[in-house]
C-alpha cells in the first residue's frame, strides 16, 4: 500500500520535472525533492503511510530547494497551500519530541526553510498573515508552545552541543526573520514561552559557553529588542534583574573575548604596519591602505557584541561586577572534566600585545573593561565614516553608563584594583606615536581619562564630531562629580585634562564660522568651562595636593587669552538676537569664576614681574605669586555643578538605536542565511555519536 | 612495659600465679624509663626525702572505698542493660583491648549507658593493628567483676607484684640521681587538690612529686567539664590495698595534657600507652588540639603509641570535620620525612587516607535524638537577620544548586572554581524542609547522605595554596597583586559555601566572600605568601548550620524600599550634610549613596516619579542662570586651597600604597577601620554576625618549625601568666597543611621595623614619638612599657629557642608598642648562612632599641633586665612544659632545626641553666643583654641584610 503511493508520487514528479526542463535535474535524484514537490502541488503525501513522517526527518533537509520553490508561489499559491505548510510545521515540531538526533536536526533545519521562505514572501505585501500560512492561527499556540519547550529542552538537556547550538541558530533564524524585529509577530510567542531561563543556563556553564556562549548572547541580545519601547519585554525585565553572577560573568567572559579578538587583529595590523615602515617607504604605503579597510570590516562586526554589551550595562544593575571582574587566562584551578573542550585559546593570546615572549605580560590579569577601553581607543581612532562614527558613539554611551554608575566608580578608583590598560593612539602629523612598552598599573579611571583626554586632543577636524565631543565631556563630568561626592583623591596628572580642554576651547573659536553653522558651540563650551568650575570650586575635595590646584590657577592664567576671546565671542552672541543667544548668555554666566580668576592673577603676575624686573616669568614663580594671593580672590558658587542629566536611551536615543538594531539585524540574518554547511558537519558528528 | 603492669598489680589482689614469671618483671623493671619513675614515690622515699616539699592529700580512703562499692553495685546490673550488653558481645575479642581493666581505672558517678556504650562503640571500629595486643575474651569485657576472669587475664599479662618493689627501687636511684635538679630548682610544693573520685587515705598519699619543679595547673578540667569523657573509664573492682604512684598521679588533680604526653612519649610499657590513649577521651577538646602536633609526630614515628592513641582519633575524626582535616594534614605534613614506609611507621598515611578517603564518618547511634530534644531551643536561630537584598522587585533567586542539576554533577565541579560550586559537596541536607524546621527551632541538622564531608573545607584550602602557587611564577609583586585580586575574584564566585578559615580558633562561621581587592602579596622574594581577608558570618555549627546565602556586590543600589527613601531624601534636604560646609546651601544635594543609586535604576525609576521632578532633571548648565535669581553664594579661594592642604596634611596614620610594598599600607591600616570599611562595602556587612578575619597563606613554605615555636610560645605565655612576670610575647597561630604549605595567623595592626624605617625615615624611637606622642605623655609611656615587656618576652624566646635570622623585616612592632618577632625559620641547630654563627649574640638588642627605653642604665633597661630574668626563672620553673614538645617532635624529625639531632634536646636544656642560683642567673642575663647590645655580629647582620635584600 505505502510503496503504492510512493511510487505514484514518483511517477508524477518525473512527469513534472522532465517537463520543466533540464536544469532541474540534479533534484531528480533526491527523494526528498520529489517528497517536497508533491508537497507544493498540494498533496499529502504521508496519507496512507504511517510512518511517513518519520521516515522523512531522517532525510536530509534541502532548504535551497524549500525555500526556491516558496519564492516561486504566488500569493494565491500560497494560501492554497496553507494547509500543507501547517501539516509540514506541525509534524516538524512533533518531530522535535523524539530522540534521534539526525531526525531533531532536520525538523529545525526544515522549520528553519519554512520560516525563511514564507518571511521572505511577506515583504511582497500579499496581505495574509504569516502565522496564519505557517502554523494556522488555531494551532499556533499550543505548536508554539511545543516548539520552544523542545527549544528549552534541548538547550538545557543532556544533547549533544552541536544540537543545542543548532537550536540557537535556528532563533536566531526565526528572529532575524523580518528586518525590522518589533515586526516580526512570530516572536510574541517567543515572548510568552520564554527561553531565557535556558540562554542563561548555558552562559553560566564554563564548557557549554565556550561553544554556545555567543549565540547565546546573540539570542538574547535580539530578544531584547523586539518593541523595546512600546510593550513590557520579558526579557528586558528578566534581563535586568537577573543575578546569577555565574551568567553575567560568562556573558562578560563572551563579550570581551569578541572584544579582544577584534583587538588583537588590529595590534597585528599595526604591528605588521610598523615593520614595514622601517622596512621601506613602499611597504609602508602599501600596509597603510590595507589595515585600513580589514579594520573597518571587523569594527562592523563589533558592532552587535557592543550592543550586547550595552544592554547588559544599560539594563542589569549586577553587570558591574563583572564588567570588571578580572580573570586571567587560565582560571581554573582543575582542567575542565571535558576533555573535549579545552580553554579558549584566545584568552592566552588576548593579552600578549606587548609581546615578545615577555611573561610577565601573558599572565597579566584583564577584565572586560580593560578589554573595553583598548577596543574604544581603536575605534574612536576614525570616526570619519558612519559605521565608526555609530560605533565610537555606542562606545561612548556605554561609558557614560559606566560612568554615571556609583559601583562602577567606586571599582574604578579602587587603588588595590590596577590594570594596565593598553590604549591606542593615532599617529598624527605633528606627534609621534608613543609606543608605551611599559605601561604602568593605575586604577581603571585613569586609563578611562586618558581616553577622553585622548579622544579630545584627536578630534579637532573639520568635520567635527561635536555629539561625541559632548558625550565624552558628559564622561568628565560624570567620573568628577563621583570623585568631588565620595572625596576619591586620585593620582591623576590633572593637567593634561586641562591643556586638552583649552586647546578644545582654541580650537572651536578659531573655526567659529565653519561649526556655529551646525552645533551650538556654547553649550560644548559651556560644560568645558563647567568642568574647570569644578576644579576652582570643588579643587578641595578631590584634587591629590594643594600644589595640583595651584597649577590649574597657572594654566588659566597661562591660557588667559582662550577665556578671555571665549568670553568675548559669547558676549558677542547674547547682544545679537539669535538662535544661540540664550546658550551664549549662559556661557559668560559659567565663565565668571574663570574671569575673576584671571583679572584677579594677571595684574598680581604683572605687577609681580615689573618689580622684579623680570620680561618673563618662569612656572615656579608664576605659582609663588598665585600662592601668594589666594585670599584676596572671592569665587561665586554655581548652582548645580555637579549635577548632570541622567542617560536615558527613550527617547533621545531611539532613533539612533533602532537604526543601528536594524543593520545588526541584517547582519545576523546573513550570518545564519546558509546553515547547510553547519548542517553536514553536524549530521556527521551526530552520526559519529549514533 | 613494666609501668603498666604495676599498674595492674594495684589494682588486683596478689595472686599466687603471677610470681610465677616474677624474673621477667624484673627485667623489665629495669628498661622502665626513668621518667616514667619518678613519679614513682614510695612512701618511705618520700618520707625520706620530703623537706616539707609536699602536701598530704586530703583525702580518706573510707570515702573511697564506699563510692566504689556504690559504682560496683551499679555497674554491671544497674547502668549495662541488655542492649548494651548485646554490644559488647558483638566487639570483637581483640579489638576491645581498651576496656581490659588496666584501663578501667576511673570511678564515675554517673555512668550513664548510653555514653557507656558509645565508648565501646569506639573500640568496635578499631580492628587495625590491635592483633597483637591483648586478647580479651567477650566474657572478661562484661563480666568484669569476676575474679577468675580477671585472674585469667592477669596471668596473661605476667604481673607479679614484686614489680612494684622493684621500680620504687629504680625510682629512689633516680632520684639521687636528680638530686642536683632538685636542689637547682627548689622543690615544688605541689598541692594536689583532691577529686571527689579519689579521696584516699592521707597516709597513703603522701605523694612528693619533684618531678622537677613540676607545678600543678590548678586543673581547669573541673569535674563538670571533665565528666563526661571520665564517664568512659569504669572501673570494676573495688581499689587494692596498694595502689600505684602513677596511676594516683595520672588519677589525681594534676594530671594534665602536658604530663599525659610526655608520658605517652616516654613509656614504653603498652598498659600506660593504652592507658594514656583512653585517658585522652577524658581531656576537653582544646587541651588535646594544643598538643595535636606531638600526637602526630608519635603516631607516625611510634607504632606502639600510635595503637594507643588510635582509637582517640578515630573517634575525634568522626565527630569533628575540622579535627579530621588538621589532623590528616599534620599527618600528610610530618609523614613527609618518613623516607621508607614500613609496616612499622606507615601507619601515619594510611591513617591520613582513611580520613581523606571519608571513611570516618560519624556513626550516630539512636540516642542522639533524644539528646537532641533536651538540647535548649533557642528560637533565636542564627538566620533572624532582615535579608534585603532579595527584594521584592526581583522575586526570583535562582541557586546554582537548583538551575543546574541536568547539567552538571557535583563530583565534576568540585574544586573547580569556574562552576560556582566549587565547595559544595552536594550535600542537600541541610536546605531540606525538614532542616528549615530545625533551623527554625534550633535543632541541629545532621547530614544524613553520603555527600564528602571535608571536601568543601579541603578544596578550600586547596585552591587558596594553588593560587600562591601560580602566584611563584610571576615575577614582580606588582604583577602578583594584580594576579591574586584576580584569582580570588573567581574564587568568590564560589562563595558562600561550608568552608572556613582553619585559623580561626573555632570553625563556627562560613566564609561568604573575600574582599579580593583588599589582599596583598607580602614582601618575599621566591615564595608569594599573600594576606587576605575574609569575611565571615558566625554561625551555630559551621558543620551543620544553613550556608548563607549569596548577595551580590551591588546591593546599594537596591537597598531601600520605596517609603525609606522619599523619607531619606526629605531628611537630606533640610540641611548641609557636612557642617562645614554651610556654602552648600540648600541646593539638593545627591550626596548621599543610597539616593543617588535608586535614580537610574529604571526598574524603580517610576518610584521617583511622584517627587516634583525639577531636582534630577536640572540641567547644571541651564541653572547656572536661572541661579542669578537667588542670593548667589561667594566662596574664598583661599579657604579651598587651604582645606585642600589641610587635607592632605592631616595625620592619616597611613603610609601611601607603594606599589613595590603593597602590604605597608594594607597593614599599616588600624583593624577596626579596615573592619569598619569592608564592612561598609560589603553586601554582607550589615548582618549582626558579620566579622572579618584575616590569614597568611604560605606556600612552598615549611611551617612545621614555625608551629613547634608556636607551641613553646603558648606554653611561655601561659607559664608566664601563671607566674605573673608580666612579659609580654605573641604566640600566631600556625596551621600546617603540608610539609611546604600552611597558613599564619596574621599579627593585626603592626608593620616590620624595615616598613617603619622605610616608609617614616625615622628612627625607632622618633617613630615612637610620633605614633604616641612626647616621652612624657601617657601613651608613650604605655607604648615605652609594652615595648619594654614584649621586648624581654622576645629576647628571652630568641635566648630559649635560638632564632635567628633576627633582621628587621622579621620584626614587628603593633599599635601599642609590642614588639613581635615573626619568621622562626632558623632555630634551634641552624641558622642562615650554612649555620657558621653569623649571629653569635644570644639574642637582637640594638641600641635603637635600648633608645626607646630610654637608653642604658635608665630605669625603664633595669626594669627590662629584671622582667627578663624573672621569665627566665619562671620558665625554668615549668622547664618540663616546655621540653617534651621539643623533644617529641624532634623524633624522627628532618627539620633543620633538628640537624644536631639530639644535642639540640640537650643544648635546650642547658640553656635553661638549671644548676644556676638566681643571683647567677642575673648575672647571666646582664651578660648577655651586655654582649647582645655591643655584638658586632649584630651589626653585622644588619648590614648584610641591608645589602643583599634591602631590608633597614
Amino acid at each position: 500500500m505505502s510503496n503504492e503511493a510512493s511510487g505514484g508520487i514518483k511517477e508524477k514528479t518525473h512527469v513534472i520535472l522532465l517537463r520543466k526542463g533540464s536544469n532541474s535535474r540534479m533534484a531528480l535524484k533526491e527523494k526528498i525533492v520529489q517528497i517536497y514537490e508533491a508537497f507544493f502541488q498540494g498533496e499529502d503525501p504521508s496519507r496512507g503511510n504511517a510512518n511517513f513522517w518519520d521516515e522523512l526527518f531522517l532525510l536530509k533537509v534541502n532548504t535551497q530547494f524549500i525555500e526556491a520553490e516558496i519564492e516561486k508561489l504566488s500569493g494565491e499559491g500560497l494560501l492554497n497551500l496553507k494547509e500543507n505548510f501547517n501539516l509540514l510545521f506541525y509534524k516538524a515540531v512533533e518531530s522535535l519530541n523524539q530522540e534521534n538526533p539526525i531526525r531533531i536536526i532536520n525538523a529545525l533545519q526544515t522549520l528553519c526553510a519554512l520560516i525563511r521562505g514564507i518571511f521572505r514572501k511577506s515583504t511582497g505585501n500579499y496581505g495574509f498573515d504569516i502565522i496564519n500560512l505557517l502554523i494556522g492561527f488555531d494551532a499556533a499556540d499550543s505548536v508554539m508552545q511545543n516548539l520552544v519547550e523542545s527549544i528549552n529542552h534541548f538547550l538545557t538537556g543532556d544533547f549533544p552541543c552541536s544540537l543545542k547550538q543548532f537550536s540557537l541558530k535556528f532563533l536566531l533564524v526565526l528572529i532575524t526573520a523580518t528586518d525590522n524585529i518589533s515586526q516580526n509577530t512570530m516572536l510574541e510567542y517567543i515572548m510568552n514561552n520564554s527561553v531565557f531561563e535556558s540562554l542563561i543556563l548555558n552562559l553560566g556553564n564554563q564548557l557549554f559557553r565556550l561553544q554556545l556562549g555567543h549565540d547565546a548572547v546573540l539570542v538574547l541580545t535580539m530578544l531584547v529588542q523586539y518593541r523595546k519601547y512600546e510593550s513590557a519585554n520579558p526579557y528586558i525585565v528578566k534581563l535586568s534583574i537577573l543575578d546569577d553572577e555565574l551568567a553575567l560573568t560568562g556573558y562578560a567572559q563572551v563579550v570581551s573575548l569578541l572584544l579582544s579578538d577584534f583587538n588583537r587583529d588590529y595590534q597585528t595590523q599595526t604591528n605588521e604596519q610598523q615593520s614595514g615602515w622601517f622596512s621601506s617607504l613602499a611597504n609602508m604605503v602599501g600596509n597603510m591602505f590595507v589595515p585600513e579597510e580589514k579594520k573597518i570590516e571587523s569594527v562592523k562586526a563589533n558592532d552587535l557584541i557592543l550592543l550586547s554589551l550595552y544592554e547588559a550595562i544599560h539594563l542589569n544593575r549586577n553587570f558591574i561586577t563583572a564588567l570588571t571582574h578580572s580573570h586571567t587566562p587560565s582560571t581554573a584551578t582543575t582542567p575542565p572534566s571535558s576533555p573535549v573542550l579545552s580553554k579558549p585559546p584566545a584568552l592566552d593570546l588576548q593579552v600578549t600585545e606587548n609581546g615578545n615572549g615577555d611573561e610577565s605580560t601573558a599572565t597579566q590579569p584583564t577584565n572586560l573593561l580593560v578589554t573595553f577601553l583598548e577596543y574604544s581607543s581603536i575605534v574612536m581612532q576614525d570616526t570619519k565614516d558612519t559605521v565608526r562614527h555609530n560605533n565610537a558613539k555606542l562606545c561612548l554611551i556605554i561609558l557614560t553608563c559606566i560612568a554615571e554608575d556609583q559601583y562602577a566608580n567606586s571599582l574604578m578608583h579602587d587603588v588595590n584594583m590596577t590594570f594596565r590598560v593598553p590604549l591606542h593612539r593615532m599617529p598624527m602629523r605633528h606627534r609621534k606615536v608613543k609606543v608605551e612598552k611599559y605601561l604602568t598599573s593605575r586604577p581603571l579611571v585613569a586609563s578611562l581619562l586618558d581616553l577622553m583626554v585622548e579622544f579630545t586632543m584627536s578630534h579637532m577636524m573639520k568635520l567635527f564630531p561635536m555629539e561625541l565631543y559632548l558625550r565624552s565631556l558628559g564622561i568628565i563630568h560624570r567620573v568628577l562629580c563621583y570623585q568631588k561626592k565620595c572625596r576619591v583623591r586620585l593620582q591623576y596628572p590633572w593637567k593634561e585634562l586641562w591643556t586638552a580642554l583649552i586647546n578644545l576651547l582654541k580650537f572651536v573659536m578659531s573655526h567659529e564660522t565653519a561649526l556655529i553653522k551646525k552645533h551650538d558651540i556654547f553649550i560644548l563650551s559651556s560644560k568645558v568651562v563647567n568642568v574647570f568650575n569644578l576644579f576652582v570650586t570643588y579643587g578641595d575635595t578631590f584634587l591629590p595636593n594643594p600644589n595640583s590646584y595651584d597649577e590649574l590657577y597657572y594654566e588659566i592664567i597661562r591660557m588667559h587669552q582662550v577665556f578671555d576671546n571665549l568670553y568675548s565671542m559669547a558676549l558677542r552672541y547674547t547682544t545679537t538676537e539669535g538662535e544661540y543667544k540664550d546658550s551664549a548668555a549662559r556661557l559668560t554666566n559659567n565663565l565668571v569664576n574663570v574671569r575673576a580668576i584671571i583679572n584677579h592673577f594677571t595684574p598680581k603676575v604683572d605687577s609681580w614681574s615689573a618689580a622684579n624686573n623680570l620680561s618673563s616669568l618662569t612656572e615656579d614663580q608664576v605659582l609663588e605669586v598665585v600662592r601668594s594671593n589666594y585670599d584676596t580672590l572671592t569665587l561665586k558658587l554655581q548652582d548645580n555643578l555637579d549635577q548632570f542629566e541622567r542617560y536615558s536611551e527613550k527617547p533621545k536615543e531611539t532613533p539612533f538605536f533602532t537604526q543601528l538594531v536594524r543593520s545588526i539585524n541584517c547582519d545576523v540574518k546573513k550570518s545564519v542565511s546558509n546553515l547547510s554547511a553547519q548542517h553536514h558537519d553536524m549530521l556527521m558528528e551526530l552520526s559519529h555519536v549514533s | 612495659m613494666t609501668s603498666s603492669e604495676l599498674m595492674k598489680v594495684e589494682f588486683e589482689a596478689p595472686s599466687p600465679i603471677l610470681s610465677k614469671s616474677s624474673s621477667s618483671i624484673h627485667n623489665a623493671a629495669n628498661s622502665v624509663s626513668q621518667s616514667a619513675l619518678s613519679f614513682y614515690v614510695d612512701r618511705k622515699a618520700a618520707d625520706s626525702e620530703v623537706n616539707g616539699n609536699y602536701q598530704s592529700m586530703e583525702s580518706d580512703k573510707n570515702h573511697l572505698e564506699e563510692r566504689m562499692r556504690d559504682t560496683l553495685h551499679l555497674l554491671p546490673n544497674g547502668l549495662l542493660p541488655q542492649e548494651n550488653q548485646a554490644k559488647l558481645h558483638q566487639a570483637k575479642p581483640h579489638s576491645v583491648h581498651f576496656t581490659d581493666q588496666n584501663n578501667i581505672a576511673k570511678i564515675c558517678d554517673h555512668v550513664s549507658p548510653s555514653l557507656l556504650e558509645r565508648s565501646l562503640s569506639y573500640s568496635a571500629v578499631e580492628q587495625t593493628n590491635s592483633s597483637e595486643l591483648l586478647h580479651v575474651t567477650d566474657q572478661t569485657t562484661v563480666n568484669q567483676t569476676n575474679p577468675d576472669q580477671s585472674d585469667s587475664m592477669i596471668q596473661d599479662d605476667g604481673l607479679v607484684e614484686e614489680g612494684v618493689d622493684v621500680a620504687m627501687a629504680t625510682d629512689i636511684e633516680y632520684c639521687v640521681n636528680g638530686g642536683e635538679n632538685v636542689e637547682g630548682v627548689g622543690m615544688d610544693v605541689v598541692s594536689m587538690e583532691t577529686n571527689k573520685t579519689d579521696k584516699l587515705d592521707p597516709k597513703s598519699l603522701q605523694l612528693n612529686l619533684h618531678h622537677v619543679g613540676k607545678n600543678v595547673h590548678i586543673s581547669t578540667c573541673d569535674s563538670k567539664s571533665a565528666k563526661e569523657r571520665s564517664q568512659m573509664l569504669k572501673k570494676t573492682k573495688v581499689p587494692p590495698p596498694r595502689q600505684s604512684w602513677l596511676l594516683r598521679l595520672f588519677e589525681s588533680k594534676l594530671f594534665d595534657m602536658s604530663i599525659a604526653i610526655s608520658y605517652l612519649f616516654n613509656s614504653k610499657e603498652p598498659g600506660v600507652q593504652s592507658y594514656l590513649g583512653n585517658r585522652l577521651f577524658s581531656f576537653r577538646d582544646e587541651e588535646i588540639d594544643l598538643y595535636l602536633p606531638q600526637i602526630v609526630n608519635m603516631y607516625i614515628q611510634m607504632h606502639d603509641v600510635a595503637e594507643a592513641i588510635h582509637p582517640y582519633i578515630v573517634h575525634r575524626c568522626r565527630y569533628s570535620i575540622e579535627f579530621s582535616i588538621h589532623t590528616a594534614w599534620l599527618l600528610g605534613a610530618y609523614s613527609a620525612d618518613v623516607l621508607k614506609p614500613t609496616w612499622k611507621n606507615s601507619q601515619g598515611i594510611k591513617l591520613k587516607n582513611l580520613i581523606l578517603n571519608e571513611e570516618l564518618s560519624p556513626t550516630y547511634p539512636k540516642h542522639i535524638q533524644s539528646v537532641e530534644v533536651t538540647a535548649p531551643t533557642s528560637p533565636t536561630g542564627s538566620k533572624k537577620t532582615h535579608i534585603r537584598s532579595r527584594s521584592d522587585a526581583t522575586g526570583i533567586y535562582l541557586k546554582h544548586s537548583e538551575s543546574q542539576p541536568a547539567l552538571l554533577n557535583a563530583i565534576n565541579v568540585m574544586g573547580d572554581l569556574t562552576t560556582g560550586r566549587a565547595f559544595d559537596n552536594g550535600c542537600t541536607c541541610h536546605t531540606s524542609s525538614e532542616a528549615m524546621f530545625n533551623n527554625l527551632t534550633g535543632r541541629e541538622t545532621l547530614c544524613s547522605c553520603e555527600a564528602p564531608r571535608l571536601m568543601p573545607e579541603l578544596e578550600f584550602v586547596k585552591s587558596l595554596m594553588s593560587i600562591g602557587i601560580r602566584l611563584q611564577l610571576l615575577p614582580t609583586k606588582e604583577l602578583r597583586t594584580s594576579r591574586l585580586i584576580a584569582e580570588l575574584a573567581m574564587l568568590n564566585l564560589n562563595l558562600p559555601a561550608r568552608v572556613w578559615l582553619p585559623i580561626s580558633d573555632k570553625g563556627i562561621h562560613h566564609i561568604v566572600r573575600i574582599p579580593h581587592t583588599q589582599a596583598v602579596v607580602l614582601n618575599s622574594k621566591e615564595k608569594a605568601p599573600y594576606l587576605l581577608y575574609v569575611e565571615v558570618l558566625e554561625c551555630e555549627n559551621a558543620a551543620s548550620s544553613q550556608v548563607p546565602s549569596k548577595i551580590l556586590e551591588n546591593t546599594l543600589r537596591f537597598t531601600r524600599s520605596e517609603e525609606d527613601l522619599s523619607g531619606h531624601y526629605c531628611n537630606r534636604g533640610n540641611g548641609s550634610p557636612r557642617g562645614e560646609f554651610s556654602v552648600y546651601g540648600n541646593s539638593t544635594d545627591f550626596d548621599d549613596a543610597d539616593c543617588w543609586s535608586q535614580e537610574d535604576d529604571e526598574i524603580i525609576q517610576f518610584a521617583l516619579k511622584c517627587r516634583p521632578s525639577d531636582t534630577i532633571s536640572q540641567m547644571s548648565t541651564e541653572s547656572s542662570t536661572s541661579a542669578d535669581s537667588k542670593e548667589p553664594v561667594y566662596i574664598a579661594a583661599g579657604d579651598i586651597r587651604r582645606r585642600l592642604s589641610e587635607n592632605i596634611t592631616a595625620p592619616k596614620g597611613k603610609f601611601e600604597r607603594d606599589p613595590d610594598d603593597p602590604s605597608a599600607a594594607a597593614l599599616k591600616e588600624p583593624w577596626e577601620e579596615k573592619v569598619r570599611r569592608i564592612r561598609e562595602s560589603s553586601p554582607y556587612g550589615h548582618m549582626p554576625n558579620w566579622r572579618l578575619m584575616s590569614v597568611i597563606v604560605k606556600c612552598g613554605d615549611d611551617l612545621r618549625q614555625e608551629l613547634l615555636v608556636y607551641q613553646v610560645l603558648k606554653q611561655l605565655q601561659s607559664i608566664w601568666r601563671q607566674e605573673h612576670v608580666p612579659l609580654w610575647i605573641f604566640p600566631y597561630k600556625i596551621i600546617v597543611t603540608s610539609n611546604n604549605s600552611g597558613m599564619i595567623e596574621p599579627v593585626l595592626n603592626a608593620i616590620s621595623l624595615h616598613q617603619i624605617k622605610k616608609h617614616s625615615k625615622m628612627t625607632l624611637r622618633d617613630y615612637f614619638i610620633h605614633e604616641f606622642g612626647p616621652p612624657t605623655s601617657e601613651e608613650f609611656l604605655t607604648a615605652q612599657r609594652n615595648f619594654v615587656q614584649s621586648c624581654a618576652g622576645y629576647c628571652l624566646v630568641c635566648y630559649l629557642m635560638q632564632v635567628k635570622d633576627r633582621h628587621n623585616g622579621n620584626i614587628l612592632l603593633d599599635a601599642n608598642g609590642h614588639i613581635i618577632h615573626i619568621d622562626f625559620g632558623f632555630i634551634l641547630s641552624n641558622s642562615p648562612g650554612k649555620n657558621l654563627g653569623f649571629e653569635n649574640s644570644a639574642f637582637k638588642l640594638t641600641h635603637e632599641f635600648a633608645e626607646v627605653m630610654d637608653g642604658l642604665g635608665s630605669d625603664m633597661f633595669e626594669y627590662f633586665k629584671i622582667l627578663m630574668l624573672q621569665g627566665l626563672v619562671a620558665s625554668r620553673k615549668h622547664m618540663d612544659k616546655i621540653l617534651p614538645l621539643v623533644e617529641i617532635m624532634q623524633t624522627g624529625s628532618q627539620l633543620p632545626c633538628f640537624s644536631k639531632g639530639v644535642s639540640t634536646i640537650r643544648s635546650l636544656k642547658e640553656r635553661f641553666h638549671l644548676n644556676l642560683t638566681e643571683e647567677q642567673l642575673q648575672l647571666l642575663v646582664d651578660n648577655m643583654v651586655e654582649s647582645s647590645l655591643h655584638s658586632l655580629t649584630t651589626k653585622l647582620y644588619d648590614g648584610f641584610q641591608y645589602y643583599t635584600n634591602g631590608i633597614l
